[in-house]
């Protein structure tokens, strides 16, 4: 079965690259805008990878993943995406659950790399 | 004069400049809330910025890699250019937003234990490829025994980073780029010392202090060769002092530059 990556992101231009980025390289792949849709789409498909945008419009990205931990329905990884790297960030990210935090935009041949590492 | 003409005087004197202190509160008060709009607004601007110009950049680099399908040359180099192009802009809107958030005195040190050469080394792999291709020499010299840093390791990159990505932007090609670290004493207390110097175009005397200064462009001119911000070096200066140091430049126009900043030496428990 092809892998099923989740992207959280509110930027629809964001998204959309990762969309083709991922697809074109045989994965599966749905797209949140926002913290309800992302709970959604893990309950609805077991999600192996999970890239997760820190700013939503309903909330804190982070919060994604206590919600979906209480549903039983977390990614096996999940990777932070943010825009800068700064130690108190990356701190929040690894106690909030996340495997990886990475700065937006992280070049597709490391990102492939990664989830390509994550899914096999 | 009378005596009660000279208390009526001075109660009156003592009101208008009452008056005057109020007035000036207010305008600073006024002032300070307009400031702190202005880097809201740098900050907000710089995010809004940041996120279509990681569409574009993901977009291009997944043409680059021929994911959807193979590329001509003449193809392949014009996407390498849209993503160099993109890549500088989020450089720019990166320093654009650390100079707001130092503006409001929202950066803050993580400081840890690390040596600068690390450090060094790792800015100067990463500037090979741009130093290959302007045909410059890149060299770095390391005296023996430099002690650790307690420092904010990412704010200090940040800096060599800054002043080499400089040395080799305004030194043309032949031309040499060096850094230099070394231990000094500074009112007693060791510190580390790091040198990165050119023989680019240099930088005339007058002009010394007006590098710092943010937005400020030695060369104004929309012509100019060299672009940027304007804001590199009045962050690497706040990153420093934050950090502890100081730092400055010797230059002379045509006599290439040489910039310097310390660091206190970790602590020797």
């Amino acid at each position: 079965m092809r892998p099923h990556i989740l992207i959280v992101d509110d930027s629809a231009d964001v998204t959309g690259a990762l969309r083709v980025l991922f697809e074109e390289t045989g994965n599966d792949v749905s797209v949140a805008n926002t913290i309800r849709d992302a709970v959604a789409v893990a309950d609805a498909r077991a999600v192996d990878v999970m890239l997760l945008d820190l700013t939503l419009p309903d909330g804190d990205g982070l919060s994604v993943l206590s919600t979906m931990r209480s549903r039983a329905t977390e990614p096996r990884v999940t990777a932070a995406l943010t825009g800068r790297a700064e130690p108190e960030i990356a701190a929040r990210c690894t106690a909030a659950g996340c495997q990886a935090v990475l700065v937006k935009p992280v070049p597709i041949a490391e990102l492939l790399r990664r989830v390509r590492e994550w899914t096999t | 004069m009378h005596p009660v003409d000279s208390t009526t005087t001075a109660e009156h004197r003592v009101l208008q400049l009452e008056e005057a202190l109020n007035e000036a509160a207010q305008i600073n008060a006024e002032l300070q809330s307009r400031d702190a709009l202005k880097t809201q607004f740098l900050a907000n601007i710089s995010h809004d910025l940041r996120t279509p110009l990681t569409a574009i950049i993901t977009h291009a680099e997944i043409l680059r890699d021929g994911i959807l399908g193979p590329l001509s040359d003449k193809q392949r180099d014009s996407v390498a250019s849209i993503i160099s192009g993109g890549r500088q802009l989020l450089e720019a809107v990166g320093e654009i937003l650390t100079y707001a958030r130092g503006a409001a005195n929202q950066l803050t040190v993580s400081p840890s234990e690390f040596h600068i050469t690390a450090v060094v080394a790792q800015v100067a792999a990463l500037n090979e490829p741009l130093v290959a291709k302007k045909g410059l020499s890149l060299s770095v010299d390391v005296t023996p025994g430099v002690p650790s840093l307690v420092a904010d390791r990412e704010q200090v990159t940040h800096v060599v980073s800054n002043l080499l990505g400089n040395a080799i932007a305004f030194t043309p090609a032949g031309g040499r780029v060096w850094v230099t670290v070394s231990t000094t004493s500074e009112i007693g207390a060791q510190h580390v010392q790091v040198e990165v110097g050119d023989t680019g175009i240099g930088i005339a005397p007058e002009h010394h202090d007006l590098v710092f200064r943010e937005f400020a462009q030695v060369d104004p001119s929309p012509s100019r060769r060299h672009h940027g911000t304007g804001l590199g070096l009045t962050i690497a200066r706040r990153l420093v002092e934050l950090n502890g140091g100081r730092i400055w430049l010797e230059s002379r126009l045509g006599e290439g530059s040489r910039f310097y900043f310390i660091l206190p030496a970790g602590d020797p428990r």
